[in-house]
């Protein structure tokens, strides 16, 4: 016989149904994954070397340094050094040698989601800065971080945890720019935030470091969930998140432009751009070297790197083009005037960073294969100046005995004159002096300008010409002007990447045909096609040329006629401070922690209040859903006819409800207990003589032990309280409230078993379903074999709950001790 | 340990009666033997793993209190009898889920696979998902028994503790 529950609408039946849509959506999954079976894997065993040994060495770089950390200190900086330089070397060995390569493993066949990688151009740019960079950053640190935990009276255990971050964050870079797959550009795009999260609070004692790695974890983290929203809209739309099946298959369209404007402003918020540009002055409260890494090689430039690598989707639209277009220039201007009113070396080298990542998504923004050329190759070229320029200011800072402020320092020329060379190539870079790489970043960003046309060479010049101005004031700050004190001698290691840097700068100035070539094939993957670019010095009156002369003559006038605007930059950055973007962060911080708090209050004030918040609600959405149904089904509500069968029924019900009236009347505790669970005793009464005799088993089960729960609990509760709860009788107003509340939910309650009891049967039910499959499971009681065999995962989770419930028991009264 | 020898009904001192004891102890097998036949004939009659888990509880949770907690404890050796079930039926359930997924198939592929011929033993089945719902049947019970011992040791050990923690026992 079966035994059919013929309560319907449980969760079981509705989830069933959940799961027929499932199963539609999976089918729909298997011809998507069929579809892109286009895209074959290649398997020549070097150019699969040629990708693995890079990303390999770099993810283990960050866990081997831990380790040899842990076991000992004095270790980490050689093994971190060691691991970076190796990964530095497999990525060149990679890319130069090999030719790069790609690998593409499905983990996740049901849903498309692979494990590809390539080594294109633009990842080799970018693995280059991250891991060459990387290297000299680590070199560095581990001469500048003893002596910075030294100022702080810090051990030296905390030294492991600084390096390991540091190749974690440049592990995930490596990952980040290798990735052909979307989702796994999001994770590694978030493990970039996570590091940095770390590295920004490494000096966890300071509330301005904490404050400063949460907002760059907030606002990057945020964002990040565009990233997220703009690839899940495009899997839901082409069933993939690969990005070179994407560039193929995606039409030009709204829907488009709206997944690429979301990953574009994910990584327009990491680059810090105008208006999500105040996080980044803020994570200056790292360490110097973090700085010059975040700001060269990783997390800033991961954001160009994003924008550079879904460029053939965010190209298909004008208006996101023009929208980069703005943005770069407002980050440009806004980063440059800054910079040139701040004191502090790391902030002026903060706002300059805005301004030159402003440069490069304006580049993006004008479009062309001149654009997106320019902008890989600004990206090499302001990573080689910038990491220079970051530590040349900890280096003046460190030999200054620690003093951070322009204006308190100068001088330094004839005490260091290695460090001013090195860092005079540095800027001179960036300000894009000619025998410098900067120069050709500049000619190839006014070419950039020129093709698209007027008014964009003069936005550009403006942009130049700040850029040229700031550096002159960085440079000369320091190092010119009258001596302040003594400046102590800097270790080897703290020069030497500095100077290696420095080099560089000159060599790219003068042999740059390799660099070119690498962003030639950079610039294909972002543009989708060649990008052919040949940066040279030209002795003649071309545009280019004339527009950076126009550069060096308007910036020496700039710079002379200093005391004429510096009064407008300061009163442009208070301006800033008053009504910038990071009042609104602040805004919406406290106000979203004060609403929270609220919330909470609500709920935990008092055990009234809180139930109060789960009944009000759930009356209010029973009762819309009553005035919502009644109408729009036809048969709700009706009144059925009465049969002689039906009188056991009735006597049951009329008995429940006697007895729950009868709940209202006594005092005596005891008598209480004992009246509700006839009450409770009488339903299950009900549910057997309605047919339900599965129900009626839990029923009589779960009355029993509440029953005998309720009696332990008195026996618990001191007699006293008992006595004075019993003798004492309600208020005229308690008593009062206790009738509408108990009216009020009656009638809730009853409107709703009404409602969906006199539901007519659908034609098709699961319950039918079940009964007709129960044989096949070898079962005659429909119930259990829902619940062990159709629902068993359901089951599987539930009585996984009921065993985490045991454990939180076992915490909390027993220490979590099961015997 | 200040009450020793009463359970949860008794107030001011007063102990169970020998009547309520020597019931207590006259049920106990019955009531796991009611326990278990709900369990065996699960596939065939009214109730499943769940139902009998909590029957089997109930037994104890008699003798919990007609005893009270030591002594309960001691005569039934319940000791390690909720990690047994708690760590059994997880295993049990996880190990029907999950093995036909070693073995290709989705999880939870219950065999002998519909039509085909399945041994009976009375009512009872050989069959996976009998073995799935003895999973359950030890989780719940283990759980019951687990909940009823950790809140009686607490109260036991102070009087005025919480016992509110219980009220999940039921489904």
């Amino acid at each position: 016989m079966y035994n059919v529950p013929t309560v319907r609408n449980t969760p079981t039946i509705r989830r069933l149904e959940g799961e027929h849509g499932s199963k539609q959506n999976r089918k729909h999954l298997e011809l998507r994954f069929s579809r892109s079976q286009t895209h074959p894997p290649e398997d020549s065993p070097l150019t699969t070397l040629a990708v693995i040994l890079p990303l390999a060495l770099a993810l283990v770089a960050a866990p081997l340094t831990a380790l040899a950390g842990t076991i000992r200190t004095a270790w980490t900086a050689p093994v971190g050094v060691a691991t970076a330089a190796l990964a530095f070397a497999a990525v060149l060995w990679g890319w130069a040698f090999a030719g790069g390569g790609s690998v593409d493993f499905p983990w996740a066949p049901t849903w498309n989601l692979r494990l590809a990688f390539e080594l294109d151009g633009l990842a080799a740019l970018y693995a280059m800065l991250a891991t060459g960079i990387g290297l000299a950053v680590v070199a560095y640190a581990s001469k500048y971080l003893p002596l910075h935990l030294e100022h702080q009276n810090r051990p030296d255990t905390d030294i492991p945890r600084f390096h390991a971050f540091i190749l974690m964050f440049m592990g995930s870079m490596v990952g980040l720019v290798m990735a052909q797959d979307l989702l796994l550009i999001f994770i590694f795009w978030d493990l970039t935030a996570i590091a940095s999260y770390f590295l920004i609070a490494y000096d966890v004692h300071e509330e301005e470091s904490r404050y400063s790695a949460l907002m760059a974890m907030l606002v990057t983290g945020i964002t990040a969930v565009l990233l997220l929203i703009g690839a899940m809209m495009l899997y839901v739309e082409y069933g993939t998140f690969l990005l070179p099946d994407l560039i193929e298959t995606a039409e030009p369209g709204i829907y488009l432009t709206a997944a690429a404007a979301f990953m574009a402003i994910a990584g327009l918020a990491k680059s810090a751009q105008v208006p999500f540009h105040f996080w980044l002055p803020r994570a200056m409260a790292a360490p110097t070297p973090v700085s010059a890494y975040l700001h060269s090689a990783a997390m800033v430039a991961a954001g160009v790197f994003l924008i550079g690598r879904v460029y053939p989707l965010v190209q298909t639209s004008q208006f996101l083009l023009d929208a980069l277009l703005v943005i770069g220039f407002a980050s440009m201007v806004v980063g440059g005037i800054l910079a040139l009113s701040r004191d502090v070396l790391k902030q002026l080298l903060a706002y300059s960073t805005i301004s030159q990542y402003g440069y490069v998504v304006f580049m993006f923004g004008l479009g062309g294969p001149y654009g997106a050329a320019a902008a890989s190759f600004y990206v090499i070229a302001h990573a080689l100046a910038k990491s220079a320029l970051f530590l040349t200011a900890g280096a003046a800072t460190e030999s200054s005995g620690g003093e951070t402020r322009l204006s308190h320092l100068g001088g330094m020329l004839r005490q260091q004159p290695l460090l001013a060379a090195s860092s005079g190539a540095a800027a001179a870079g960036l300000a894009a002096l000619p025998l410098t790489i900067g120069f050709f970043k500049d000619e190839l960003f006014f070419e950039a300008a020129l093709e698209r046309g007027m008014p964009f060479p003069l936005l550009a010049l403006f942009g130049a010409i700040l850029t040229l101005t700031y550096m002159w004031r960085f440079w000369t700050g320091i190092f010119l002007g009258e001596e302040r004190g003594e400046s102590r001698p800097l270790p080897a290691a703290m020069l030497a990447p500095i100077t290696i840097l420095g080099v560089l700068t000159i060599v790219g100035g003068i042999f740059v045909a390799p660099f070119a070539s690498l962003t030639e094939a950079a610039g294909m993957v972002s543009f989708n096609a060649e990008t052919p670019i040949s940066p040279a010095y030209h002795l003649d009156l071309r545009p280019v040329n004339l527009l950076a002369l126009a550069t060096f003559g308007l910036g020496a006038l700039v710079i002379i006629s200093r005391p004429l605007w510096a009064g407008a930059a300061g009163v442009f950055s208070r301006i800033g401070e008053v009504l910038g973007p990071q009042r609104w962060y602040d805004f919406s911080l406290t106000g979203l922690n004060k609403f929270s708090d609220r919330i909470h209050w609500l709920e935990v004030d008092t055990l009234r209040s809180r139930i109060v918040a789960i009944l009000i609600p759930l009356g209010i959405l029973v009762g819309a859903g009553l005035l919502v149904a009644a109408p729009a089904e036809a048969g709700i509500y009706s009144v059925g006819t009465v049969e002689s069968a039906d009188i056991p029924l009735i006597v049951a019900l009329v008995l429940t409800a006697v007895a729950a009236v009868a709940a209202t009347v006594p005092r005596n505790h005891l008598t209480l207990v004992l009246v509700l669970s006839a009450s409770g005793f009488s339903l299950t009464a009900v549910y057997a003589f309605f047919g339900g005799p599965d129900v009626a088993l839990v029923a009589v089960l779960v009355e029993t032990i509440l029953t005998i729960l309720l009696l332990a609990v008195l026996a618990l509760m001191p007699s006293a309280v008992l006595k004075r709860s019993e003798t004492h009788g309600s208020t005229p107003g308690t008593k009062r409230r206790a009738y509408i509340v108990g009216g009020a939910s009656a009638v809730v309650a009853f409107l709703g078993v009404w409602g969906a009891l006199s539901r007519p049967t659908p034609e098709e039910s699961v319950a039918a379903q079940h009964i007709e499959l129960a044989p096949d499971a070898h079962a005659n009681d429909i119930v259990t074999v829902i619940l062990a065999d159709f629902r068993g995962l359901d089951t599987l989770g539930e009585i996984t709950v009921v065993g985490i419930a045991l454990l939180g028991i076992a915490a909390l009264l027993s220490r979590g001790r099961l015997w | 340990m200040t009450e020793p020898k009463t359970g949860s009904g008794a107030k001011g001192g007063a102990t169970m009666t020998v009547m309520t004891q020597t019931i207590a102890r006259i049920l106990f097998l019955p009531a796991l033997m009611t326990g278990i036949a709900v369990l065996i004939k699960g596939y065939a009659d009214v109730g499943d793993g769940f139902n009998a888990g909590v029957i089997a509880g109930l037994a104890f949770l008699l003798q919990y209190v007609a005893f009270g907690y030591e002594e309960a404890r001691e005569k039934l050796r319940t000791k390690y009898l909720p990690a047994i079930g708690f760590c059994g039926g997880l295993l049990l359930a996880l190990l029907t889920a999950f093995v036909p997924l070693l073995l290709g198939k989705p999880i939870f592929t219950h065999s002998p696979a519909p039509g085909a011929e399945v041994i009976h033993i009375g009512t009872f089945e050989l069959i996976t998902a009998v073995a799935f719902d003895v999973g359950v049947f030890l989780m719940v019970f283990g759980f019951a028994l687990g909940a009823i011992d950790i809140v009686a040791r607490a109260t036991s050990r102070n009087h005025a503790g919480g016992s509110a923690e219980e009220r999940e026992a039921g489904t």
